[in-house]
């Protein structure tokens, strides 16, 4: 006899929709409330990211909500007590705010570059730079340098969108699909729905990555690659595409510089620039009117190969024909690459001709009418359906950047981008390359109080005039992003301000904000070392530390919090008002833009405020003229008010959709009143969704670049063309030789690093810390990547979560575990020129040979995020962290440099090389063991009972 | 499969309590060795029905939610467990019966009857706790008629041993009980013997290929999606080095056969008395225990090739 | 009407999406609350309908990585009902699914004994044997979307690889599936008759290359010429 089946009280929920924040996906969700308790959380079905699924975060978001690891109400360390002790008391808000009022106050009016302000895995970037800039510190970033960075700055100089959130692949049409590095990544929900259509579609899925799990275990080819070596296998593939004569020559003609000239005068000034004409333009070779002309113009019908004698008498020649003399060269032929990458030169080979074969064989024609920017209307857009993606296995290293260029070379090459079948832009993407924002860089600026950054203090420099350095050369930044180190780095280098803050290097810091980034544990190199150096204490100035006040702000009790000196709580994101913004980091799609609100679902049942509001609160009482009336009032009564209003300029907001007093414009519009509401009614979203006409080769697309021109994602109507050979790279180049008409460095190894490393064509070096340490003394590549069901989201604290991984495991290659004689589950030391630490052995077929690797942030600190002392994540658990050091090794006669990417600064995660050995009998447990972090004021109010039943139907409990 | 003391002990205590009473019974109708007297045999039944009462209460111990105990007659015509249950229950009121008809001194025909019904579902009820573990196709080491048989001679044989020692208390003539025992005990050998020969074969079961479907390669785990253990882990996962099975088995043999055989051969030869009939039981019933331990020890449920063995 | 599963191998990226979206269902369910042990503890574990194992096959570097989803595969020959003493577990003759009248349940383990695919797990707190519902309380819900009556973990698959419907009717999306992806069941041996199925990964697409182009291979930058192509 059937039970009865007890079905749900819809009477008594309510269902609201918001959207994800567990991740940088940020997936519209349905949520299911049942007496202001959270019910169900389910992926919207309407929404443009992830079109009604959800993956194990999202759904986890209840045990989220519910988490121990809470924060309760402002704390203080308390007077007497050292930092790193975590001893606290409480504080009203108030309090809080006045004292850091206070203390920003006399920054903001002496030297506002005393303050640094860095946030970790926000999603406000466009509110928190403008609130630096305001403030009036170049001291700004988010932490994309110890993220991505390379993605972002190698497709911003050469395609004008890129991997990372500016862009995704066209899984609709794609036959090809190449995953370049991927770990369980960004866009996660888009790429499996994506996946999934591809294969269903027989498309072929090839992966490269030096360990197969996730996505790559669904790939039909897996080339384990060795880590770092990627860029050479690009390199490779382009040989081999150039060998076969398998390019897309119109593409290259059109949309490319590939036909423009480049001057050719080794030790002159000026060598490897562009040949100029009249307006600065580019020149090109017409061989129809046999004459120079210009390389933006649209009836040209220019040389691709060639050299020739510009009318002042220089050799130039063209960009193509530079390339082909340097990939063709042997040094890339596939035998010759395929012991440093550990491919087969058979499969190096095949799949470039595989992708020649799908991209011009297997053409793509749409009939789509449309018109390019020249005004010439075509009938159909001709796709050639060959898409990849990458991400952090090729950003990680420090020759990520020209990695991530290669691949765009090969995608170039193939005429595959932003068309059917490819990689497309999601706007506001594609952007002038590089995009027009320069940083802050005027020194006078930077050092007067009271007063705003005149631009951003992060941008995209095109040359050394755009360095923010003073006279001398000395970085203005205190992670000296824009300096000579790292030239290029747009996104700032989060992962070296605790090191520089510390060392007074270029200066000392008087408060250090730091917002959702766990620098004190797995979002820092150096992990134990970071920590001495938070509580450092100045031998100059007594009592005082090194970096004097630490604010921290966020939801959970990490293992950051713990050396603040004020702590300010957060909400959880259903709890608060976001905007996910275009001005921001889009959610767009190629087909649509979009953005998306939250708005607080559940009532906070603690002392916390969202850190937006307490953002444009501060702003307020600290007169940012943005925030100020003319009469020196508070020009937004709260964060609502400041998105709705707020206008970066005419029409132009931080939300796209109804705009317009009445809320019928999209894109621009005056503000609206009732905006909020209309996004509320509108399932918390909006997408514009583009017409067919505008959905294709946006770089030369005029009836897109209008509309882009109009909302403002460009600043005018003009063809982005794509640079295989990047012109500001040259620019340093010339620095660095001693031949640039305009600043140049004068530290040696400085210009070693500019000679070196920035070539104006991609090119591939061994990673710096590689070229530092003994191979035969350190056999192993060591990497970490983050399990798809905790990626981006730290979620040990999250019961659900935890469960299915509560420890890490450090993985190796079954075959040669055996012949190290290390088994499963072995105790192992791991050890690189930074530390060591002790871990525990899995052995599997999927991991490259040379390489060993586990997720990343599964250990924790003891008595951090809500847990028990004794958590396998703080007792079992560990980070590779503390092996990577946020500095290359030193070198005799040189200052120490940060281990990054030399052109961008991008942390380099994974240019770390080890050695392991068995663990002595007896040597169990993970090691080392930090201090056990002690619960704050109000955990008290925590029960971490031995057993949780959580059930939102409270009132059918008995 | 995760030995759990209860059902060890239940299967155990109830088995011999089950056997003892049957072979009372016996002993009874053919006056064996002289016969016991009225008294001796309500006392002999009431121990065998303390151990039946015992193993039962015990068995409620495994149970987590124990309120709903009761309903476990409900499947008689599915479950051997719930057969287990009924003719457990339905044997309880006819062995009080012939023990009431024994001390009221009943007509014959009426003890004899309610001898023999007790008697016949006290065989039917160790059966049916053979059958709950042989009607398994999960785990190999039980799916077969062995298993029953084990049961059943190896519930008789504690209960042949627990009645010699009541023969040898009551002064009775030994030679018969010893015979009986001497070919219940040789039996639970026998069948014991060819059982652990029999397990140690894998034949043809389920692997981890036929399990994940994948026949065509080597098949390995990589991770089981949880860091520590879940029901099915704790349930199923235990698991026996083969040496230390060795060892058991050799153990069982020792106590439980060859222990209680030489015993028997000391009574018989008029030298042991109630000492060596008392060893006899307890080392009889001791080795019926380890048996059950290892009973469950070496059972291994085919959803450990889910979380990593070859085969089970 | 049988209703029940199908696990595409092919696409399943193994994220457990469906294993969280079945707990978070559940917990507050008909079945639910599914208890979590030591949920902020040393070796934290719980009640879980849904778990998704991984596996490789073959050796490096020709292994290939299987995430493997696992729930109740609502047999058509479910031992675990027939064992069941007290009658608490039960296959429903309409629609096939197998249940367990948490009423009823004393807790005995003896229905988890019987399932080859660890479907069943005992929650210690209720002292009750629970399982996968195929989402009873969805699928039949008049009030939900007609869309979303679907088993929590189907609705939720990023990667879509999971289906879900009835394997009685040969035209449901389910049997065609299973007809033309050569569909398999998990230890057919056993004769269990599991209705849910699983999809073998899909043999790998062959593109023809052409390693000897026709003008034979380019050597030099002098073999290349200009064409006149206007932009």
């Amino acid at each position: 006899m059937n039970a009865k089946i007890k079905l749900e009280h819809h009477d008594a929920q309510e269902i609201r929709y918001t959207t994800c924040y567990m991740c940088a996906c940020r997936c519209g969700i349905k949520v299911t409330l049942e007496d202001n308790k959270v019910r169900f959380i389910q992926g919207n079905r309407n929404h443009p990211t992830n079109q009604g699924v959800l993956c194990a975060k999202g759904s986890a978001g209840i045990m989220k909500q519910y988490s121990t690891a809470k924060l309760t109400q402002p704390l203080m360390r308390k007077p007497g007590t050292e930092r790193g002790e975590g001893i606290y008391e409480a504080i009203s808000w108030d309090q809080a705010l006045d004292t850091l009022t206070d203390r920003l106050e006399e920054i903001r009016a002496t030297d506002p570059s005393k303050l640094g302000y860095f946030t970790g895995r926000d999603q406000m970037q466009a509110l928190t730079g403008l609130w630096a800039q305001q403030f009036g510190t170049p001291n700004w970033s988010a932490h994309g340098g110890f993220c991505s960075v390379n993605m972002a700055a190698a497709g911003l100089y050469s395609i004008g969108f890129s991997f990372w959130e500016f862009g995704a692949p066209d899984w609709d049409y794609a036959k090809y699909f190449i995953m370049w590095g991927v770990a369980e990544d960004h866009s996660s929900n888009p790429i499996k729905i994506g996946l999934e259509k591809l294969k269903r579609r027989g498309g072929k899925f090839v992966t490269v990555n030096p360990v197969r799990t996730g996505y790559s275990a669904i790939a039909d080819e897996w080339l384990p690659i060795k880590p770092g070596m990627d860029g050479l296998l690009a390199m490779s593939m382009v040989h081999v595409l150039l060998k076969h004569e398998k390019f897309d020559y119109e593409f290259l003609v059109r949309y490319t510089n590939a036909s423009w000239l480049v001057v050719q005068t080794p030790g002159q000034l000026g060598d490897g620039l562009f040949l100029r004409g009249e307006n600065d333009h580019p020149l090109v070779w017409d061989i129809d009117k046999e004459a120079f002309r210009n390389g933006l113009d649209g009836d040209i019908a220019p040389a691709l190969f060639g050299e020739y004698v510009a009318p002042d008498g220089r050799r130039v020649k063209t960009v193509m024909s530079i390339m082909v003399e340097r990939y063709l060269d042997e040094r890339y032929a596939p035998e010759n690459v395929a012991l440093e990458c550990g491919l087969p030169a058979e499969a190096i080979e095949r799949i470039a001709l595989e992708m020649a074969h799908v991209a011009f064989k297997e053409t793509v024609e749409l009939p789509i009418e449309w018109t390019d920017v020249w005004g010439r209307k075509h009938d159909k857009v001709v796709g050639r359906p060959v898409a990849m993606y990458a991400m952090r296995g090729i950003a990680a290293h420090s020759n990520g950047f020209h990695s991530c260029r290669a691949i765009h070379m090969i995608q170039m090459l193939l005429g595959a981008l932003d068309a059917p079948g490819n990689f497309r832009a999601r706007a506001p993407y594609p952007k002038p390359i590089p995009p027009h924002q320069l940083p802050e860089n005027n020194i006078d600026v930077i050092n007067a109080p009271n007063t705003p950054l005149s631009r951003p203090p992060l941008g995209f420099p095109t040359r050394p005039e755009d360095l923010v350095i003073d006279e001398f050369g000395n970085p203005l930044r205190i992670d000296k992003a824009y300096s000579w180190e790292v030239p290029i780095a747009s996104h700032g280098l989060m992962h070296m301000v605790i090191t520089n803050a510390t060392n007074h290097d270029p200066y000392a810091l008087d408060t250090l904000i730091l917002f959702m980034a766990n620098m004190a544990w797995n979002s820092t190199m150096n992990t134990a070392n970071i920590q001495d150096m938070l509580r450092a204490k100045d031998p100059e100035e007594p009592g005082q530390y090194k970096i004097p006040f630490l604010v921290v702000i966020d939801a959970f009790h990490s293992e950051m919090t713990n050396f603040a000196d004020l702590i300010l709580p957060d909400t959880t994101y259903l709890e608060r008002h976001d905007c996910i913004s275009l001005l921001d980091r889009p959610i767009s799609e190629p087909d649509a833009a979009a953005d998306a609100i939250r708005y607080p679902l559940v009532k906070p049942d603690r002392d916390v405020r969202p850190w937006q509001e307490v953002m444009v609160e501060l702003a307020g009482r600290l007169k940012f003229p943005a925030f100020t009336r003319p009469d020196g009032t508070r020009k937004f009564r709260d964060y609502p008010d400041f998105i709705v209003n707020f206008e970066r300029s005419p029409g132009v907001g931080f939300l796209a959709g109804w705009r317009g007093k009445d809320g019928s414009q999209s894109l621009k519009g005056e503000p609206n009143p009732n905006q909020w509401q209309k996004y509320i009614e509108n399932q918390s979203f909006f997408a514009h969704h583009w017409p067919d006409n505008q959905k294709y080769m946006r770089y030369a697309n005029k009836d897109y670049l209008d509309v882009a021109a109009d909302a403002g994602f460009v600043g005018k109507v003009e063809p982005i063309i794509m640079q295989f050979y990047s012109e500001p790279l040259q620019k340093f180049r010339l620095a660095g030789q001693g031949l640039y008409d305009g600043p140049q460095p004068t530290n040696q190894v400085d210009r070693e690093r500019l000679m070196k490393y920035f070539d104006p064509l991609p090119m591939w070096y061994e990673p710096l810390e590689q070229q530092r340490v003994d191979k035969e003394e350190y056999p192993f590549f060591a990497l970490t990547q983050r399990p798809m069901f905790m990626y981006h989201s730290w979620d040990s604290q999250n019961v659900w979560l935890r469960q299915i991984m509560a420890q890490n495991y450090l993985y190796m290659n079954a075959r040669r575990a055996a012949e190290m004689g290390i088994q499963d589950f072995d105790w192992i030391w791991v050890e690189s020129h930074n530390g060591k630490i002790r871990c525990q052995v899995k052995t599997m077929e999927g991991t490259q040979e040379d390489t060993i690797w586990t997720w990343n942030a599964i250990g924790k600190q003891k008595g951090a995020w809500g847990l028990k002392e004794n958590a396998s994540e703080a007792t079992r658990g560990f980070l590779l962290n503390h092996l990577i050091s946020e500095l290359l090794p030193e070198k005799a006669g040189e200052r120490r440099v940060t281990n990054s990417d030399p052109v961008t600064g991008q942390a380099a995660w994974f240019d770390l090389r080890v050695k392991i050995w068995k663990a002595a009998p007896g040597e169990t447990g993970a090691w080392p063991q930090l201090d056990v972090l002690k619960p704050y004021p109000g955990d008290e109010r925590y029960e971490r009972p031995d057993v949780l039943r959580y059930d939102a139907r409270s009132h059918e409990k008995n | 499969m995760h030995p759990a003391f209860s059902v060890i002990f239940f299967t155990v205590a109830s088995g011999a309590g089950f056997g003892l009473f049957s072979l009372l019974f016996i002993a009874d109708t053919f006056k064996l060795g002289g016969g016991f007297s009225d008294q001796q045999l309500v006392i002999g039944g009431l121990v065998a029905l303390g151990l039946i009462a015992f193993g039962l209460l015990s068995s409620t111990f495994h149970l987590a939610n124990p309120k709903n105990a009761w309903r476990a007659f409900s499947r008689f015509r599915t479950s051997w467990l719930s057969r287990e249950g009924v003719f457990a229950v339905v044997f309880m009121p006819l062995a009080l019966i012939y023990l009431v008809c024994i001390w009221f001194d009943a007509p014959l025909w009426l003890r004899e009857t309610f001898g023999f019904l007790s008697a016949v579902l006290a065989w039917i009820t160790v059966f049916s706790t053979g059958m709950i573990y042989a009607c398994l196709k999960t785990i190999r080491q039980w799916n077969t008629p062995l298993v029953p048989a084990n049961y059943l001679a190896l519930g008789y044989a504690s209960g042949s041993l627990l009645l010699l020692l009541g023969a040898v208390v009551a002064g009775l003539d030994p030679a018969p009980f010893i015979a009986m025992a001497a070919l219940i005990v040789s039996i639970a050998a026998v069948l014991k013997a060819i059982y652990y020969f029999w397990i140690r074969s894998t034949g043809l079961t389920p692997t981890i290929n036929t399990a994940t479907g994948f026949t065509r390669a080597k098949v390995k785990l990589l991770d089981t999606g949880h860091t520590h253990g879940t029901f099915l882990t704790q349930e199923f996962g235990f698991q026996i080095a083969r040496r230390s099975a060795g060892l058991l088995k050799i153990v069982v043999f020792g106590l439980g056969f060859v222990l209680p055989g030489l015993m028997l051969v000391w009574i018989f030869n008029e030298q042991g008395g109630q000492t060596a009939a008392a060893v006899a039981a307890l080392a009889g019933i001791v080795g019926a225990a380890i048996e059950r331990w290892l009973f469950f020890a070496e059972a291994r449920h085919v959803v450990n090739l889910y979380h990593g063995a070859q085969r089970c | 009407m049988r209703l029940g599963l199908v696990i595409d191998l092919d696409v399943c990226v193994g994220c457990h999406a469906c294993a969280i979206a079945c707990k978070e269902w559940n917990a507050s369910g008909t079945i639910g609350p599914l208890s979590d042990y030591q949920p902020y503890g040393a070796e934290p574990s719980g009640v879980w309908f849904n778990r998704i194992r991984h596996y490789e096959m073959d050796e490096y570097p020709n292994n290939k990585t299987i995430n493997f989803p696992m729930s109740c595969m609502h047999c058509e020959d479910a031992d675990c009902v027939t064992v069941c003493p007290t009658g608490a577990s039960y296959k429903r003759a309409e629609d096939g699914i197998v249940l367990i009248d948490q009423d009823k349940c004393m807790g005995c383990n003896y229905c988890s004994w019987a399932c080859p695919y660890g479907a069943r797990e005992l929650d210690r707190s209720s002292g009750t044997m629970k399982k996968c519902t195929l989402c009873i309380d969805r699928i039949y819900d008049q009030a939900l979307p007609v869309e979303e009556r679907q088993p929590a973990c189907v609705l939720t698959c990023p990667a879509h690889a999971r289906m879900f419907g009835d394997f009685d009717d040969p035209d449901s999306a389910v049997s065609r599936t299973v007809r033309e992806r050569g569909g398999f069941p998990l230890m057919p041996e056993l004769n269990y008759n599991p209705t849910n199925t699983y999809l073998p990964p899909r043999r790998k697409p062959v593109i023809p290359v052409d390693t000897r182009p026709r003008g034979g291979l380019k050597e030099s930058i002098k073999q290349f010429a200009n064409k006149l192509v206007r932009r």
